[in-house]
């Protein structure tokens, strides 16, 4: 699992928001982003018929295509993501047959590339922010937004701790039985916590230095217009087709 | 555990969603009269913290590696309600950006990971910690020791495990409901699923018995408030003795967060020894002794026979320890 975690931070850390600029979806509003892909990806998960759910992957893929977002990115990505899925479509083939498997990895891959391409073609904030315009409560979006600038910083500061590890000769143990390797790891997470803990009083002193009263503020203010409607109701009208042939096949 | 979308049956999908947002709904009620400004960004890089931590394999063996999920970490360090928000952002982030569980699945993994490990975790902690091992002030000056590590062992452990046993049966709730064209068949899920967190449970125990260890013997230079009686416990909300009372809300919160499954399963099929019965032709013979009490037909029903039975066995095991413990007690 904590593979795919790893694999899709070096994929963030590395171009982090910078393929966001190169999409027209970078112009899109978050908002209408948002409501579109998830409404979309909702839909995906309902599909029972294994053609509509190729369908439902060709359409993600051909989104992902159109985004101009680099394909090697998304690869990268789906990679990260793909353990999960994995799992999943294998042990559903493993025992109910192998279209049920088949079947389960097109639904879980149409669903995950539409949420990639979200997320690679928003900027980080722009998408927090919109999730807030949207509503969702202050307390979680505040701290979505602190928690993730405190993650980057932190998973560097893991990187380096795990290569002090390796030049002083550490090897992870072979199994839960290696008392040493554990409690390495162990002590190498509790000090992620103390060092993380003064750069937190720090930053905050910095961000009541900044005005910061218990909430952000919104981030841009930019307004739904034609692009960011057509948008969503392309959006809408594949969903709505999706449905009403998944309807349509069950009926 | 992070669970993709299109894998479970939309019911159950949506049966979590209603759950998580009661309860996660009924939790930012209560902090945003009691939470303070300050505690803002300690919540979030506890957050981070933790997310990190999850990057950390340990080996489990046979070439396998499984990783921390801190939900019982959470709730020991930071308390159950900042915990179950705080572990709510982490999936938040993981389905955002990296893909890990999905939109429609958010439900139903936040029910697992940031409530159902959290508040059990905690619960499990302080019942453990009051009950058994609590009573020695005399140790104030020791941070370290085997006995106060035996709480957040179990805690930790029994937090994945029954995270894993709520995975396990939405899975096979969603196939039994589905017709088979969403989840994994229980015969197939239980044992593989449950299997494989017992014994990642032993790593998350050793892990976070070593990371509070580690943070209370640095703790003049950590977030960490150790009270007087050497519990390894960073607190950014107060304690009380009747914490046993609240861990004991906690647990049977959990459980009336496991129900509703049973009933939607319980339409549908019938548990797994009538089935086994029925297929060899067993009739059932009239009962030796008629039970006095039966579960119930409808939720609330069975949700209060649960809360009695609840209070029953925690009775019945606390009178046993205080009578165990009259004898070894130096007065």
């Amino acid at each position: 699992m904590i593979v795919a975690h790893v694999r899709g931070h070096r994929v963030r850390a590395e171009a982090l928001d910078e393929h966001a600029q190169a999409s027209w979806l970078h112009r899109i509003d978050a908002r209408a982003k948002l409501v579109g892909i998830l409404g979309f990806v909702i839909i995906c998960a309902l599909m029972t018929n294994s053609m509509l759910i190729f369908s439902s992957l060709v359409l993600s893929v051909l989104f992902a295509g159109l985004s101009q977002i680099p394909g090697k990115h998304l690869v990268k990505a789906y990679l990260g993501a793909l353990p999960f899925i994995l799992i999943a479509s294998v042990s559903v083939s493993a025992f109910s047959g192998p279209e049920r498997g088949l079947d389960m990895w097109g639904r879980t891959s149409a669903c995950v590339i539409p949420l990639l391409v979200l997320a690679s073609g928003t900027e980080t904030y722009e998408l927090f922010s919109g999730l807030r315009r949207l509503h969702m409560p202050t307390l979680i979006a505040t701290l979505l937004m602190l928690t993730y600038k405190y993650l980057l910083l932190m998973s560097e500061e893991m990187a380096r701790m795990s290569i002090a590890r390796r030049a002083r000769g550490f090897r992870p143990g072979k199994s839960l039985l290696d008392r040493y390797g554990l409690s390495v790891l162990s002590y190498t997470a509790g000090m992620i916590f103390v060092r993380s803990s003064d750069r937190g009083e720090r930053s905050y002193e910095g961000l009541r230095a900044r005005g910061f009263r218990k909430e952000f503020p919104i981030w841009s203010s930019s307004r739904i217009g034609v692009p960011d409607i057509s948008f969503m109701a392309v959006f809408l009208v594949l969903s709505v087709a999706l449905v009403s042939l998944q309807l349509g096949v069950v009926l | 555990m992070h669970i993709p979308d299109g894998l479970m049956d939309p019911v159950v999908a949506l049966i979590g969603w209603a759950e998580f947002v009661i309860v996660i709904g009924v939790t930012l009620l209560i902090l945003r009269k009691r939470i303070k400004e300050k505690d803002l960004p300690r919540v979030a890089v506890l957050s981070a913290g933790i997310f990190v931590a999850q990057m950390l394999n340990f080996p489990v063996g046979g070439g396998t590696t499984g990783h921390l999920i801190g939900g019982a970490l959470f709730a020991i360090m930071a308390g159950p309600l900042l915990a179950m928000v705080g572990m709510t952002v982490i999936l938040l982030i993981q389905a955002m950006m990296f893909g890990d569980g999905g939109i429609t699945a958010l439900g139903l993994n936040a029910l697992n990971m940031a409530i159902i490990a959290p508040l059990s975790g905690w619960g499990i902690y302080h019942m453990l910690n009051q009950m058994s091992f609590g009573n020695r002030k005399s140790d104030a000056g020791r941070t370290k020791s085997f006995w106060d590590s035996i709480p957040v062992a179990c805690s930790a452990w029994a937090s994945v495990f029954l995270a894993a046993c709520a995975c396990a049966a939405e899975l096979s709730v969603s196939y039994a409901i589905s017709g088979g064209r969403y989840g994994i068949a229980a015969p197939v899920s239980i044992p593989a699923v449950l299997g494989y967190h017992a014994v990642i449970g032993v790593g998350e125990a050793a892990i976070t018995v070593g990371i509070l260890a580690y943070i209370n013997s640095v703790a003049s230079k950590s977030p960490s408030r150790t009270s007087g009686d050497g519990k390894t416990v960073i607190r950014l909300g107060r304690t009380d003795p009747s914490k046993t009372i609240w861990a004991a809300v906690a647990i049977l919160i959990v459980f009336a967060l496991a129900l509703p499954l049973y009933f939607v399963y319980a339409r549908e099929g019938r548990d797994g020894l009538e089935q086994t019965m029925d297929d060899a032709n067993v009739q059932e013979g009239s009962p030796v002794l008629t039970a006095p009490f039966s579960y119930g037909e409808n939720y609330f029903a069975a949700l209060f026979m649960g809360i009695v039975g609840f209070v029953v066995v925690a009775l019945l095991c606390s009178g046993t320890i205080r009578l165990l413990g009259r004898g070894h007690r130096p007065e």
